[in-house]
C-alpha cells in the first residue's frame, strides 16, 4: 500500500486541485500544490525508510491482477534503480513548485497538470509491468505538452508541437516493442523477465532492443534525436524547464536500463560497444554545441544532452561500478540542471534577457546578483565535475567503471567533460564576471559603461530552494556513500545477472 | 590503527578542515549578512585557525620524530571493487611540506590585512584562502592519488575564485578563465590517469601502486602504448599546476589577482604540483616517452622561463616567469630521481620567492604602480622592503650561502657525471635568475626617485611584520634544510662545484649590473636583436600561438556543431514536419468516402505488419 500512496497522492491531488470548490486565488492554489507535494516527498521517505538497502531485487512489492487478457497487471515495486529517482521526482516537483511565481492564467489546471505529472512519473518509475509503465509513460506526456504550450514563451506553439510529435514517437516505439515483445514470444507475459535466446532468437531481441533505444533515446535525448530539447526548453518556463531537466529526461534512462539492459541482457551486450560509441558522439556533440550557444537557457540544455550521454555509456559498459555511475549521474544531472535552470530563470525574470551578448557583471555585489552569481558559480563547477560536488563523483564512477570495457568512448566523453568547463566558464565570465551593463556591447564606451542598472532582490521563494539543491550538490558530493548505499545491492546484482547470461 | 596512535595523530584529519572551516567561518561576512563592524572579524577568525593549523602541524612533526612515520586513513566510498579512502601519509618531507603550507598561509594573512586593508571584501578573500590553504595541506599529506586528484581540483577551483577576486576588471576576467582552463586541461589528462590506473591498478593508495608499477614489467597487463599514454596523463596535471612549458602562460596571466594570493601561488601552490609529480613518478617512469617529455618540458621551463623573465616589464610577471623557470629545474631533479633534492629546492625556492613577491607587494602597495619603467630609488626610502627584496632574492640565486645555493650545489654535485648537460643547465638558469634580480633591484631602489615614487613612505606593521619574519626565516633556512636531510647533509660536495655554482650567480649579478637598463625595455635598433625582444617580451607568442591552434580548433568545431544542429537535424526535423502536414494536405482529398477502399487499405496494413514481424520472430 505505501507505494500506491506514492500514486494516489498525486492523482487524488490532481482531482483535488481540479475541484476546488469556488475560485480560490493563484497563491492559494499553489499553496495546496505544495501541501500535496510536501506529502508526496514524506511518503517517499517513508519508502526510503521501510527499503532494506541490502536485499537487491525489488521490495514493497504489489501486486493486483487488472487485465489478465492482454497481460496488463498493476505490480508495482521499488529497488535500487528506481528508488533514488523516486526522490528526486518528489523533491524537484517540490521545487518547481515553490519557484512558481504567481501566474495569472488559469493556475488551477497549471498547478492540476504539474502534480498529475509528478504521479504518472512516480508511476512509470515503480511499475513493474511493461505495459503499467507504458501507461504512465504516456501519461505525463499531455500535462507537459499543456504546461509548455499553455505557460510557454513567444515561440511556444512550435516547441510543444515538436516536444508532443517526438515523444510521441518515442511512445509508439516503445509501445511497438513491447507488443512486439508479445508477439514473438507467443505469450502475454508484461513482467520484468529477463528474455533469453531461449524464448526468442537473437534478431528479434535486436530488433526490439533497437527500438526500445530509439524510443528511450529521443526522451534521453541522444544525438542526433535531440532536437525537440533545446526548443521545449527555451519556450517553456522556468518551473517546467527545472522539471522537464531533472526529472523527465531520467524516464529515457531510466527506460534504458530496466528495459533494455534489464530485459535484453544478451542483445544488450551485443549492442554495447556501438552504444559506447553513441555515447561519446552524443557527449561531444552536446559539449561543442553548447560552446556555440549565446542564449543560457540553450547552453544549459545542450549541457544536458551531453551529460545523459555519460549514463548511455555507463549502461553500455555494464559492469557494478558503471551502473552505479549511471544512477549517480542520473541523480547528480537532476540535482545540477535543476539549479541550473532555476538560476538562468532568476537571470530571465530579472533583466529580460538570457542573450549572453546582452549581459555582463552580473555579480555586482550592490546592484547586481550576487546571490545567484555565486551559486551559478557552483552549478557549473559541480557540472563541469569539480571534486566536493556530486557531478565528480558520478563521473568518476562512470569513467572507472566504464574504461577497462570501452577505452576510447570512455576517453572521448572525458573530453567532453574537460568541454563543460570551457562553455560553462564563458557563461559565467561574459554573464556575471566584468561591468555590470545590460546592453549590448558596443563600440562606443559611453554606451557599454552605462552603471544605471539595479536589479531587484531576488525573493526567498527562488533563493532559498536554489540553495536546498546547493546543499544537495554539495551533500551528495562529500558524502556519496548517502546514495551508493541505497542503490549498490541492486545494481551490483543487475550487473551481474547481465553479465552472468551474456 | 588508529587507537595507538596519540591523539594529534588521530585527529589529523582535522589539518585540511582547519583551512575549509576557515572559509565556512567566513560566509557570514563575504556574503553580507553581517554588515556592523566591517569584514575583519572574517580575517580574524581565519588567522586563528590557520595558526591552529600550524600548531597542530608542529605537534604532530614533533610526536613523528619520536615514533617514526605513521599512516593512517579513513574509507570515504566503497563500492564492488572500488574503495576510495582519505589517507594521510604522515612523513617528516610531507610533514615539513605542511608546516611550509600553513606557515605561508599564516604569514601571507597577516600580510593581506595590511594589503588589502581598504578592500570591501576582505572577507570573501579570506573565504578563499581559507579554501585554498585546506586543500593544499590535504595534497601535501595524501597518501593516495584519488584523494591527491580530488584536492588537486580544488585548488584549480580556488585558484580561479582568487584570481578572479576583482571579477569587474577585463583583464582578470580573461586571467582567470586562462588560469581556469590551462590547468582544467591538465586536470582531465590526469583525471584519464586516475581512472585509468584505478581500474588496472585497483588499489589508489600510493604505496600500491608502486607494487603495481614494479609488477608491471613482468606482468604486462598494459602494452607499451597504454604506458606512455598513462605516464603522460599522469605529467600533464603536474605540468598544469606548476606553470611549465607549454602550460605556462596562467600563471603570468594571473597576477592580477591580488598580491598575497600571487605570494601562495608562486610558492606553495607550485609546490603542492611538484610533490604530487614526485609522488608519481615511480609510474611515471616506466615509460621512457614519458620522462624524456619531462626533462625536455623541465629543460625548456627553466631557460625559456628565466629569459622570458629577463624581457618584463611588469613587476610582478619578471618573477612569475622566474617561478616558472625554477619549477622547471624542479621537474629536472624529480625526471632524474633525485626526489630529495627537488624537495629541497621546492623549500628553498618557495621562501625565498614568498618572500620576493611580499617585497613586491609592499611597493606595490606603496606607489600603485608595478611597471619597472616608472620605478626608482626606493631603496634608501623604503629600508625594510629593501632587505627583504635582498635577501628574498639571495635566497633564489646561488651565490650566497642561502638555500638556493646549497641546493644547486647538491644538483650540480650529482648531475656532473651523470647528466653533465642537466648540470649547464641549472648553472645557466642561476645565472639568468641572478640577472633578473639584479636588474630588476637596480631599476626599483637604485638611481633617482621618478614621480610615482616620490613618496614612498615604508608600509604598515601589518606588512611589516610578516616580511621581516620570513626574512628571519630565509636566512635560518639552510639550518633547517639541514635538519631535514642530515644524511649526508647539504654541505656534501666538493668546494669547486660550490665554486662554479658561485661563479655563475656572480657573473648573472655582474652582467644584472652593467648592462644599461632601458636596453631590457626599449626596443634596439638592430633588426635581429628586435626579434629576440619581442620574442621573449611576448612569451614566445605563446598566447598567439594557443588562440590559433587549440581555442580556434575548439571555436570552429563548435560553429560546426551548430550550423549542422540547425542546418541538418533541426532542417530534417522541420523537414519531416513539413512533409507530414504537406501529405495530410493532399490525402485530405483521396478521402472518397468509399468504405471498401477503407477496409482494404486497413487490411493490407495489417498484413504488411504481420509479414514484418515474422520475419523478424524467424530472424
Amino acid at each position: 500500500m505505501l507505494l500506491s500512496s506514492l500514486l494516489l497522492i498525486p492523482f487524488l491531488g490532481t482531482a483535488a486541485l481540479l475541484l476546488w470548490p469556488g475560485k480560490p486565488a493563484p497563491g492559494q492554489m499553489r499553496l495546496i500544490t505544495i501541501v500535496i507535494l510536501v506529502l508526496q516527498l514524506l511518503a517517499s521517505l517513508l519508502v526510503t525508510l521501510r527499503f532494506d538497502p541490502a536485499q537487491a531485487g525489488m521490495q514493497l512489492q504489489e501486486f493486483h491482477v487488472w487485465l489478465p487478457g492482454i497481460g496488463l497487471d498493476y505490480a508495482l515495486g521499488v529497488d535500487g534503480l528506481s528508488l533514488p529517482l523516486v526522490l528526486i521526482n518528489a523533491a524537484l516537483t517540490l521545487v518547481s513548485a515553490v519557484i512558481t511565481r504567481d501566474i495569472d492564467k488559469r493556475p488551477r489546471i497549471y498547478f492540476a497538470m504539474l502534480v498529475l505529472i509528478s504521479g504518472a512519473v512516480n508511476g512509470a518509475f515503480l511499475a513493474e509491468n511493461l505495459l503499467l509503465f507504458f501507461l504512465f509513460y504516456e501519461l505525463e506526456l499531455i500535462p507537459l505538452w499543456l504546461l509548455i504550450s499553455v505557460w510557454g514563451g513567444a515561440n511556444k506553439a512550435y516547441a510543444a508541437t515538436k516536444f508532443l510529435i517526438f515523444t510521441a514517437i518515442s511512445g509508439m516505439l516503445i509501445l511497438g516493442a513491447f507488443l512486439g515483445l508479445a508477439l514473438l514470444t507467443g505469450s502475454v507475459d508484461f513482467s520484468l523477465t529477463p528474455v533469453l535466446s531461449d524464448r526468442l532468437a537473437m534478431g528479434g531481441q535486436i530488433v526490439l532492443l533497437g527500438a526500445l533505444l530509439v524510443g528511450f533515446g529521443i526522451k534521453i535525448p541522444l544525438v542526433p534525436l535531440h532536437n525537440w530539447l533545446p526548443d521545449a526548453h527555451t519556450q517553456a518556463s522556468t518551473p517546467v524547464s527545472v522539471l522537464l531537466a531533472g526529472v523527465l529526461l531520467k524516464l529515457g534512462t531510466y527506460g534504458l536500463l530496466r528495459f533494455g539492459l534489464q530485459l535484453f541482457p544478451e542483445a544488450w551486450a551485443k549492442l554495447a560497444p556501438g552504444l559506447a560509441i553513441w555515447a561519446a558522439i552524443s557527449v561531444l556533440y552536446g559539449s561543442l554545441a553548447a560552446i556555440a550557444q549565446t542564449d543560457m537557457k540553450r547552453m544549459v540544455a545542450f549541457s544536458s544532452v551531453g551529460h545523459m550521454g555519460y549514463v548511455l555509456l555507463a549502461a553500455a559498459a555494464n559492469t557494478p561500478v558503471s551502473l552505479l555511475g549511471a544512477v549517480f549521474q542520473m541523480v547528480s544531472h537532476g540535482l545540477i540542471s535543476a539549479l541550473l535552470f532555476l538560476l538562468v530563470g532568476i537571470v530571465y525574470r530579472k533583466t529580460g534577457t538570457r542573450d549572453l551578448k546582452v549581459l555582463h557583471g552580473l555579480l555586482n555585489p550592490e546592484k547586481g546578483l550576487p546571490l545567484t552569481g555565486s551559486m551559478m558559480i557552483v552549478a557549473v563547477m559541480a557540472s563541469a565535475g569539480l571534486p566536493g560536488m556530486a557531478g565528480f563523483i558520478s563521473e568518476f564512477l562512470v569513467f572507472r567503471g566504464s574504461i577497462a570495457q570501452f577505452p576510447v568512448a570512455t576517453l572521448l566523453s572525458m573530453v567532453g567533460s574537460g568541454l563543460t568547463a570551457v562553455y560553462f566558464l564563458l557563461l559565467v565570465n561574459r554573464a556575471f564576471f566584468g561591468r555590470l551593463s545590460i546592453t549590448p556591447s558596443s563600440d562606443d564606451p559611453r554606451n557599454d559603461a552605462r552603471l544605471d542598472v539595479q536589479l531587484a532582490v531576488v525573493s526567498p521563494r527562488e533563493t532559498i530552494p536554489a540553495m536546498a539543491l546547493v546543499a544537495g550538490v554539495v551533500g551528495l558530493g562529500l558524502l556519496p556513500m548517502s546514495l551508493s548505499r541505497l542503490s549498490d545491492a541492486s545494481l551490483t546484482a543487475m550487473a551481474l545477472q547481465a553479465m552472468g547470461v551474456s | 590503527m588508529g587507537s595507538a596512535l596519540p591523539l594529534p595523530l588521530q585527529l589529523i584529519w582535522l589539518i585540511p578542515v582547519y583551512g575549509f572551516s576557515g572559509m565556512l567561518l567566513s560566509l557570514p561576512w563575504a556574503t553580507g549578512w553581517v554588515k556592523r563592524n566591517g569584514p575583519r572579524p572574517a580575517a580574524y577568525l581565519n588567522l586563528l585557525v590557520t595558526l591552529l593549523a600550524v600548531l597542530h602541524g608542529s605537534w604532530v612533526i614533533n610526536t613523528i620524530y619520536q615514533i617514526g612515520p605513521q599512516h593512517l586513513d579513513f574509507p570515504w566510498f566503497q563500492s564492488g571493487d572500488l574503495n576510495l579512502r582519505i589517507g594521510f601519509d604522515l612523513s617528516l618531507t610531507n610533514l615539513a611540506a605542511l608546516e611550509l603550507v600553513t606557515t605561508m598561509s599564516l604569514v601571507c594573512q597577516v600580510y593581506a590585512l595590511g594589503y588589502l586593508d581598504k578592500e570591501w571584501s576582505l572577507a570573501r578573500f579570506y573565504a578563499l584562502v581559507g579554501f585554498f590553504e585546506g586543500a593544499m595541506s590535504g595534497v601535501v599529506l595524501s597518501s593516495n592519488l584519488f584523494m591527491s586528484y580530488f584536492l588537486l581540483e580544488m585548488l584549480t577551483l580556488s585558484t580561479y575564485l582568487l584570481v578572479g577576486f576583482w571579477y569587474a576588471q577585463p583583464l582578470v576576467v580573461t586571467a582567470a578563465r586562462d588560469a581556469f582552463l590551462t590547468k582544467r586541461v591538465g586536470d582531465v589528462l590526469l583525471l584519464m590517469g586516475v581512472v585509468a590506473l584505478s581500474a588496472f591498478a585497483g588499489s589508489m593508495e600510493f604505496n600500491d601502486l608502486y607494487a603495481w608499477a614494479a609488477d608491471l614489467k613482468e606482468s604486462a597487463v598494459l602494452g607499451p602504448t597504454a604506458i606512455t599514454l598513462l605516464g603522460l596523463g599522469l605529467i600533464a596535471g603536474p605540468m598544469g599546476k606548476c606553470a611549465q612549458f607549454p602550460m605556462h602562460l596562467w600563471l603570468d596571466e594571473a597576477m592580477e589577482g591580488p598580491n598575497p594570493a600571487s605570494i601562495l601561488r608562486n610558492s606553495v601552490v607550485v609546490t603542492c604540483g611538484a610533490i604530487v609529480l614526485m609522488k608519481l613518478m615511480p609510474i611515471v617512469q616506466l615509460s621512457s616517452l614519458a620522462t624524456d617529455v619531462l626533462l625536455a618540458v623541465g629543460t625548456i621551463s627553466a631557460i625559456g622561463g628565466a629569459l622570458v623573465a629577463l624581457a618584463q616589464v611588469d613587476l610582478k610577471r619578471a618573477f612569475s616567469y622566474a617561478t616558472t623557470s625554477y619549477l622547471g629545474l624542479v621537474f629536472i631533479a624529480i625526471a632524474l630521481q633525485k626526489p630529495g633534492l627537488a624537495l629541497l629546492l621546492l623549500f628553498a625556492h618557495g621562501l625565498a620567492r614568498a618572500l620576493q613577491f611580499m617585497g613586491v607587494g609592499s611597493i606595490i602597495a606603496t606607489s600603485n604602480c608595478q611597471d619597472l619603467t616608472e620605478l626608482g630609488g626606493i631603496g634608501t626610502r623604503m629600508p625594510a622592503t629593501s632587505l627583504a627584496f635582498i635577501i628574498g632574492s639571495a635566497g633564489v640565486v646561488g651565490l650566497l650561502p642561502l638555500g638556493s645555493f646549497w641546493c644547486f650545489g647538491l644538483l650540480v654535485n650529482n648531475f656532473q657525471q651523470s647528466d653533465p648537460w642537466f648540470a649547464v643547465v641549472f648553472l645557466l638558469t642561476n645565472l639568468l635568475s641572478a640577472v633578473n634580480v639584479t636588474r630588476v633591484y637596480r631599476s626599483i631602489f637604485l638611481g633617482q626617485p621618478l614621480p610615482k615614487t616620490k613618496r614612498a613612505p615604508e608600509v604598515n606593521w601589518l606588512m611589516a611584520l610578516p616580511m621581516v619574519s620570513l626574512s628571519v626565516i630565509v636566512l635560518l633556512l639552510p639550518a633547517i634544510m639541514q635538519r631535514l636531510d642530515p644524511v649526508p647533509g647539504i654541505a656534501s660536495f666538493p668546494l669547486s662545484v660550490g665554486l662554479v655554482v658561485a661563479a655563475s650567480g656572480a657573473i648573472g649579478v655582474l652582467i644584472g649590473s652593467l648592462v644599461p637598463l632601458n636596453q631590457f625595455w626599449s626596443r634596439s635598433t638592430t633588426p635581429w636583436i628586435r626579434v629576440i625582444q619581442d620574442l621573449l617580451a611576448y612569451d614566445f607568442y605563446t598566447p598567439e600561438i594557443y588562440q590559433r591552434t587549440v581555442v580556434s580548433l575548439v571555436a570552429n568545431l563548435a560553429q560546426f556543431t551548430r550550423w549542422f544542429d540547425l542546418n541538418v537535424i533541426k532542417g530534417l526535423a522541420d523537414g519531416v514536419g513539413r512533409l507530414s502536414l504537406a501529405t495530410a494536405d493532399g490525402l485530405k482529398l483521396s478521402v472518397s468516402g468509399q468504405l471498401q477502399s477503407y477496409v482494404l487499405t486497413v487490411l493490407l496494413a495489417i498484413v504488411l505488419l504481420l509479414g514484418v514481424l515474422q520475419v523478424g520472430r524467424g530472424g
